[in-house]
């Protein structure tokens, strides 16, 4: 029996390879996309991939992605039942959610009060000693700098300082001594002031190194909260994952039991009721303490949807839309199968400290074949802009054991071609290539012991090398040199296919109303 | 028809020169050596070369982009970027410490924390750019007073731009 679809028209209050994903999954559902966007994104890859675009107006996250006023209005102009927020922007944003709703629609992720409840670091916390869920010694409230300092103080450095509403390690630093609290409390609040609108600030003893190992759970709206399982994250650079996979090479049946189980007595505690992530830290004696929860779809949900079966972005829907996870997973068989790995693929320069690197991408070629999935946000021609984060694409695969999970990434991250700009796809591949890596041997500090990852020994351009840069230029002269197709007006004029210009139907209304 | 292009390896100038022989059949003069190849354009953009003769070495595909002055050529499962020597020239390749700060890379200022007249340390911060939501916090590099400030809280810069001048700490004998 096919289902009807439970909504007409949803709109995403995101960008990128996100937004692409979610189009993707409305479009299995038979849901149309509304996309909007700044006025830098007006040609981005997820305005090509919706079945609407709207035009927000301005560059910075600020004045587009981030303005509820602009996004509702946008939701009403386009007729949306309901909105998917995607993740970070408004995603965690409880007054957001509650504004969805009041507005009279839907929103794709957990109600506000159960976000509340667990979407803030120090609330989660609280929480979870509540739920009797480890935690690590730290603050539960912001009272304060001169507080935080002396927190730190009581617990003993080194201490982690972090956002209170952060996540994706925006904020987030490790502090050794006294002296540096001050400005990492300082410089965290300006980034979490920038990246999530509120600059409360929290102090943590760092267990470190640990792993960083996730679950995933899925709530519905009569109080069932399944788990599905970890995801390890442990390969990070800065608080930033690099790299995450599923199952964790660490992880048993016993310790996958109990970590779901702690995951989902706090999803139940909470009545959370959507998708979301426990983020835990597991010490080498497979003790684990709860760090937060990420009341959202993650970057790296696709190695969990490999792994189980199961699609994140259509669960997500059907449970906003009043449907049962008993009748959704029934006769479910969710336990992990085979290995899933996935990278993200970033517009900055490893050889050269990681500098972000926004411009033209003149050349892209995505890698494909069995078992490899590519969630993209850009395309040839695509001037990445800098007023968004650097993620470009995540590559992912997928294989029955984790030896050939990492063989068949690393030759996917050998054919792919990201070209115009510095990016971080060879040092993703000499990660995947890393005897240390390849044995599982990660924690969270596994890139600071291997500097060569990120810097290796430079090897010269060999002969063949610099004859191929001749030839490809002899014999494609204008090929890796696309126009940024996103300054300008021009839109093909000559494709006038009924096909082609509904997809740029879009675009044309973009065009109308600006 | 034939291409001719100067790269620099390992900061030696190497003349590279392409030459097509006939059909798909190409000579490359690298430096002194003389490669032959099989090449051809593809449709997505790469282009395959067989090397010719004795060698063993094997077929593959290249990628290549301009990017900014240099050249990017993907091959073999690596990335290569290309520079020619008169744009390295061009680039001016200031020191580090040479009392320029200059932005590492395209961005917005989030802070300036100094201005004309100040006497700064080498390792302090004068100004906080940001691009794709991170913080970069640019130092002095010298010791010295500050002779010029063009960054503005809130203004766009494009990288390599300069955005404070110091003038290095005069010695003193006192």
């Amino acid at each position: 029996m096919v289902k009807p679809p439970p909504f007409r028209r949803v709109l995403i209050a995101n960008r990128g390879e996100i937004a692409v994903r979610i189009c993707r999954g409305l479009r299995e559902l038979g849901i149309e996309s509304i996309a909007v966007h700044s006025e830098v994104d007006r040609k981005c890859a997820h305005v090509m991939a919706a079945d609407h675009a709207f035009p927000l107006g301005g560059n910075s996250a600020a004045e587009s992605y981030l303005d509820v006023g602009k996004i509702l209005s946008a939701a009403k102009a386009m007729d949306a039942q309901a909105i998917h927020p995607g993740y970070g922007f408004l995603s965690e944003n409880a007054n957001f959610a509650r504004a969805v709703r009041e507005a009279g629609l839907v929103f794709l992720g957990p109600n506000p009060e159960a976000m509340e409840r667990l979407g803030g670091k120090s609330a989660a916390r609280e929480e979870a000693m509540k739920a009797g869920v480890p935690v690590i010694p730290g603050t539960e409230t912001d009272d304060g700098d001169a507080s935080l300092i002396a927190a730190a103080k009581r617990i003993g450095l080194p201490v982690m300082v972090k956002a209170s509403a952060g996540g994706g390690g925006r904020g987030m630093r490790l502090v050794y001594e006294e002296k540096d609290l001050a400005e990492a409390i300082a410089a965290g609040r300006r980034e979490a002031k920038a990246s999530f609108g509120d600059d409360r600030m929290i102090v943590e003893k760092a267990v470190f190194p640990a792993r960083h190992i996730e679950i995933q759970m899925i709530g519905d709206k009569y109080g069932d909260v399944v788990s599905l399982h970890e995801r390890e994250c442990s390969v990070q650079r800065r608080h930033q994952k690099v790299l995450e996979e599923a199952p964790s090479p660490v992880v048993g049946d016993s310790l996958r039991q109990r970590m779901g189980d702690a995951a989902v007595k706090l999803a139940k505690a909470v009545g959370y009721d959507n998708a979301g992530t426990a983020e835990f830290l597991v010490d080498d004696q497979g003790n684990f303490y709860f760090l937060e929860v990420n009341a959202r779809l993650q970057v790296e949900h696709p190695v969990t949807e490999l792994v189980t079966g199961v699609d994140l972005v259509h669960l997500q829907v059907r449970v906003a839309a009043g449907e049962r996870l008993a009748d959704l997973l029934k006769d479910r068989d969710l336990r992990p199968r085979g290995h899933a790995m996935e990278v993200r693929v970033c517009a900055e320069n490893p050889e050269g400290g990681f500098l972000p690197a926004a411009g033209l991408l003149r050349l892209v070629r995505e890698p494909e074949g069995p078992g490899i999935r590519v969630d993209s946000g850009v395309y040839s021609g695509w001037d990445v802009p800098v007023f968004y984060d650097s993620l470009l694409a995540k590559v992912i695969v997928y294989a029955p054991d984790r030896a050939t999970a990492c063989t068949r990434l690393s030759q996917a991250l050998r054919d792919a071609a990201y070209l115009g700009i510095p990016t971080n796809v060879d040092f993703l591949r000499r990660l995947v290539d890393d005897p240390d890596f390849r044995r599982g041997d990660i924690r969270t500090d596994f890139l600071n012991r291997k500097p060569g990852i990120a810097k290796p020994t430079e090897i010269p351009p060999d002969d063949f090398v610099l004859a191929a840069a001749v030839l490809t230029q002899a014999l494609l002269p204008h090929a890796g040199n696309a126009a940024p197709s996103n300054t300008g007006d021009a839109i093909p004029a000559a494709r006038t296919s009924a096909s082609v210009w509904r997809e740029l139907s879009g675009l044309r209304l973009l065009g109308g109303q600006q | 028809m034939s291409l001719r292009k100067t790269y620099l390896r390992d900061g030696e100038p190497v003349t590279v020169v392409a030459e097509r022989v006939g059909g798909d059949h190409w000579r490359v003069r690298v430096g002194d050596a003389v490669h032959e190849f099989r090449a051809g354009a593809l449709g997505n953009g790469g282009v395959r070369i067989v090397p010719v003769g004795e060698r063993a070495e094997p077929a593959c595909t290249a990628f290549g982009a301009q990017s900014g002055k240099d050249y990017m050529i993907r091959v073999g499962g690596r990335t290569f970027t290309l520079q020619e020597p008169q744009t390295v020239r061009a680039r001016g390749g200031a020191a580090v410490g040479d009392g320029a700060v200059r932005a590492p890379m395209t961005g917005t200022v989030l802070a300036v924390s100094c201005k004309v007249g100040d006497a700064v340390t080498a390792d302090q911060t004068l100004v906080v750019v940001t691009a794709m939501k991170m913080e970069h916090k640019l130092m002095a590099g010298i010791a010295g007073v500050v002779k010029r400030v063009s960054a503005t809280v809130g203004g766009t810069v494009e990288q390599g731009a300069v955005l404070v001048e110091v003038e290095p700490q005069k010695e003193t004998h006192s």
